[in-house]
């Protein structure tokens, strides 16, 4: 009887403290509600105003839309396939149509958990929750901002429909690779609207807003499969789908949209783009003010640019013993620009922009080794007496450096072959001669000459850096090389021809400024000589892999193969190259033999300008009026044959070496080579 | 202790117990907060109450969070877009309301730049006193540039201290390009009037001749050469005072020489510099040295 008594007293404590408890709450519970409604942010109305952001447009050169930033396209529920709307309320909240805002058995459970099993968070998001949460509030997780967002799902479902929540929430959720909304994730992935997703698509899609960047298709197809399969189990628990219906499905395997997939590998430029508008116009504009940007990337060029570097980086995989699970592999980078405007038509900045979208063509700064000889020689032709024929011992040399031990400069194949004439030193690249060349020219007068061809990386200068050993950009490279290819008139490499605001009303023109910033005829000089480092020296590989228009270029290979460089342009055309470890780390083949720019960058080049230059007029340098060219000995630069004066004699047949020892040479009025014949 | 509590006694048997806890006011308890429980569960009144609460107070509180963070970003955009397009719109103003290159250059703003329709520049150009036009453009070059169809546009871009002006063909190209100084552009070429005499103008060192002797030496050129020697008299004509003594310039510029004209008047001296064809002046000297 005592024990029957004191129970009933329990139940009876229990009960009337119970009351007492929930009272209190329910008093705490208005008192905070007057509190925190006050900083609750206001809803806007209609609810539909969330995709009100005009989109800004950007534009390639012939007139395609690469990308639109910011863009919400936005769809009435009819227009959104029923399997795609079944899968996203079965994933994301099967009771939606049931709850006012909050789920709150789930809400109790996950509060359970999160008290009592430590370690353990449980999400009880309903989809008025996520929608209150993606329009108002951060992604930290704190007990008031759930709070906050619970109070903001109560108002979205007292002031809105279902329906109006749902279609808020569908057409603002991130799908991942910049879509916004399922309108744009349909066209996306799969290039077609939302009403005529399929349920596979459908269910692919719904996946994915729990974790766009993990379930990304186009990255992680398999993951997104698997995600599916969640998707599609919950639509069966849901009595959306049958469990054979399930099973069907999930063995189908949609196929992706792939041009979308190219426009956004050409991320690498749009990036490169959308930084610069950015530090132009700021973000807002940029991303909210609906501009339109035209671009000056050729599309056709762009695709073949990131064809190119990837089959080029399987190869060099390949010829590297890479297999497919090895992690870290080198990378590649590549700059196309037109060599008449300074318009940069493609730009690749790594070997996939999903892996890592750090952009090597313009932000990564790497040694050119020889690559950077050919501002040496100009500067020797135009500071020193000298020329293509001038001859200079290749021999060890000492070079005095004030204040520091001297500098024993050594050619990249460790010996030494005489005399020989400059133009046959650049086309072998000879350290040692460069060193000699620089010695007697001073850095400063190099530094100059790079700084004026367009290079804007600030350069050291000391002697090395006839070797290349300042750090420079890819784009330097093709700046650079690029005003010699023009015959020394420089023009500053741009992205965007022109920028309108959405009203069509023109805020920036690119206006091309031609710049003359070497002499003519011995930039001429010069590019006659990265012919022949094309024709007969480091850079043959073009030849040999059957690019046979006029070209010229150089390769560069740093010291301990790091870099793999080759920079070359034909008279429209300037494009560089580089390969290599985004660490410092050294480029080898299977037999542990270093990879020069020859092996690795020149692929690259030749497969980007057979594909580039196809349809495109065969063209040579034009050569200026007092340039003439004559036959030398390679050792001694005398004149091996008597002399053609090419500007008196216009059509008569240019000089041809004579394989023997012979070479020919461009020479300008007043300079003359030994009479040696 | 109060009277109830002293006065409670247990109860003595089960059935007892059962009369009490199934009392009305522990029935009437129960039952309502079963009521409250379940109802809120089956109707939402709780989020129903709170939700019409915030919807009554919606328009008090304040527009923060993302989406209308998106909105006042979207604001300053098309905010500064609307000022960046009033400026272009105010420069094309400028360029249509302005009389001079002078007055063009002193309006544009450094970087600002504005479209220039060719009939424009033409007036503008055409504007301009002769000696001046080819410091701007070479006018057989600029009759290539708008009537042989080598511009398709014309832009001008304000800097500090002036103004350039770029002839863009179709594919954006500058075919020429002209840098114009304010200071050089507002001497118009009209009348230079320098307090002094000749003699201290060290630019006619050595070339000062008396009035007569000058217009003596004028009256000697052929009528063509005299009438096309000095182009404006207007300045000269509508000065006071007695003209004393003329000098004679030695530098040339595009295809014109300075003339100081010496005037008295009320005891002081003054230089009136005008501007003559340089042909012209060169046969006048020879006149005044005797060799013509």
């Amino acid at each position: 009887m005592r024990l029957f008594s004191w129970l009933v007293s329990l139940v009876r404590l229990l009960f009337y403290t119970g009351l007492l408890a929930v009272g209190i709450m329910a008093a705490a519970g208005c008192l905070m509600v007057f509190h925190i409604s006050r900083d609750l942010p206001k809803l806007p109305s209609p609810l539909s105003r969330i995709i009100e952001t005009p989109q800004s447009l950007i534009y390639a050169a012939d007139g395609q839309v690469l990308i639109a930033l910011g863009e919400k396209t936005s769809v009435s529920l009819d227009m959104v396939s029923p399997d795609f709307l079944n899968a996203i309320v079965a994933t994301e909240d099967h009771r939606f149509f049931e709850h006012h805002g909050v789920n709150k058995l789930r809400t109790f459970k996950a509060l359970y958990i999160t008290l009592f099993e430590p370690g353990r968070i449980e999400g009880a998001s309903t989809i008025t929750q996520q929608l209150a949460k993606n329009l108002f509030f951060s992604f930290e997780k704190t007990w008031q901002r759930k709070f906050k967002e619970m109070l903001v799902a109560f108002q979205i479902e007292q002031a809105n429909t279902k329906e109006q929540i749902l279609e808020a929430y569908i057409n603002q959720i991130h799908f991942g690779a910049g879509a916004q909304g399922i309108e744009r994730a349909a066209r996306m992935y799969f290039d077609k609207p939302a009403q005529d997703l399929t349920l596979a698509e459908a269910a692919l899609l719904a996946g994915l807003p729990k974790s766009p960047t993990q379930y990304n298709p186009f990255r992680h197809y398999d993951k997104a499969l698997a995600r599916r399969r969640v998707v599609l189990s919950r639509m069966v628990a849901a009595g959306f789908l049958t469990a054979d219906g399930a099973a069907k499905t999930d063995a189908l395997r949609p196929e992706l949209h792939d041009g979308r997939k190219d426009a956004r590998t050409g991320s690498y430029f749009l990036d490169a783009m959308i930084q610069e508008l950015v530090k132009m116009y700021g973000e807002d504009v940029v991303y909210h003010g609906g501009i339109k940007v035209y671009s000056t990337m050729d599309s056709r060029l762009q695709a073949d640019a990131r064809t190119v570097v990837m089959e080029g980086m399987a190869r060099l995989d390949g010829l590297m013993g890479l297999d497919k699970g090895v992690k870290e592999k080198p990378q590649a980078a590549l700059v196309a620009i037109d060599t008449a405007s300074g318009a940069v038509k493609a730009m690749v900045g790594g070997r996939d922009y999903y892996t890592s979208e750090f952009n090597r063509a313009v932000n990564s700064r790497r040694q050119a080794g020889s690559g950077f000889k050919p501002f040496l020689y100009y500067a020797a032709f135009r500071d020193r007496k000298l020329h293509p024929a001038s001859v200079f011992q290749d021999k060890p040399v000492a070079i005095p450096i004030k204040g520091a031990p001297d500098w024993y400069p050594q050619n990249f194949e460790k010996r030494y072959r005489g005399p020989m004439i400059l133009k046959q030193a650049l086309i072998h690249s000879v350290n040692a001669i460069a060193a000699q060349v620089v010695a007697d020219v001073g850095p400063a007068a190099m530094v100059d000459v790079a700084q004026a061809c367009g290079v804007k990386s600030s350069l050291k200068s000391v002697y090395s850096l006839a070797l290349g050993t300042s750090d420079v950009s890819v784009m330097d490279m093709a700046a650079g090389f690029s005003t010699l290819a023009s015959l020394g008139i420089c023009h500053k490499p741009f992205l965007f021809w022109r920028v309108e605001d959405a009203r069509g009303r023109v805020l920036f023109e690119h206006i091309v400024k031609d710049r003359r910033v070497l002499d003519a005829a011995t930039a001429f000089q010069v590019v006659d000589m990265l012919q022949g480092v094309v024709d007969f020296g480091s850079g043959r590989g073009v030849r040999r892999l059957g690019f046979k228009r006029p070209a010229a270029g150089k390769t560069g290979t740093t010291d301990n193969y790091n870099d793999a460089w080759f920079t070359g342009f034909t008279p429209s055309l300037c494009v560089s190259v580089w390969t290599g470890y985004d660490k410092k780390k050294k480029l080898k083949d299977k037999n542990r033999r270093g990879i020069t720019g020859g092996r690795g960058a020149v692929p690259i080049w030749t497969d980007f300008m057979i594909r580039a230059m196809k349809n495109e007029p065969v063209r040579d340098f034009l050569i200026p009026s007092d340039i003439r060219y004559e036959i030398v000995g390679k050792t001694t630069g005398c004149l091996a044959v008597p002399r053609q004066n090419m500007a008196d004699k216009a059509d008569s047949p240019q000089p041809v070496a004579d394989p023997a020892g012979t070479i020919r040479v461009a020479l300008k009025k007043g300079q003359e080579p030994c009479r040696g014949y | 202790m109060n009277l109830r509590a002293q006065n409670w006694h247990e109860p003595g048997t089960p059935g007892e117990w059962f009369k009490r806890i199934c009392s009305v006011l522990n029935l009437a308890i129960f039952s309502v907060t079963c009521i409250i429980v379940v109802s809120e569960f089956r109707f939402d009144w709780c989020e129903r109450l709170v939700g019409n609460y915030l919807s009554f107070t919606n328009d008090t509180r304040p527009e923060n969070g993302a989406i209308w963070d998106a909105g006042r970003h979207m604001v300053n955009a098309l905010q500064s877009l609307d000022q960046m397009a009033l400026a272009r719109e105010n420069a094309g103003r400028t360029v249509r309301t302005a009389d001079s290159f002078a007055d063009l250059a002193s309006k544009l703003g450094p970087g600002e730049w504005a479209k220039l329709d060719k009939e424009r520049f033409r007036a503008l150009y055409l504007s301009l006193p002769p000696y001046r036009r080819r410091n701007v453009v070479d006018p057989v070059r600029l009759v290539w540039l708008l009537n042989g169809g080598a511009t398709d546009r014309i832009f001008c871009e304000g800097r500090m201290g002036g103004m350039k002006i770029f002839f863009i063909d179709t594919r954006n190209r500058v075919v020429q390009q002209v840098d114009l100084d304010v200071q050089a552009l507002g001497n118009k070429g009209r009348r230079a009037v320098i307090p002094g005499s000749l003699d201290n103008a060290p630019d006619f060192f050595g070339r000062i001749y008396p009035a007569s002797l000058f217009f003596t030496a004028v009256s000697r050129l052929p009528g063509d050469m005299r009438s096309d020697l000095i182009l404006n008299t207007e300045d000269l004509l509508s000065e006071k005072g007695f003209l004393d003594r003329v000098g004679v310039g030695n530098s040339a510029q595009d295809g014109f020489i300075c003339l100081g004209f010496e005037f008295r008047h009320l005891g002081e001296s003054r230089v009136v510099e005008v501007k003559a064809r340089e042909w012209a002046v060169w046969q006048l000297t020879l006149v005044l040295r005797g060799e013509g």
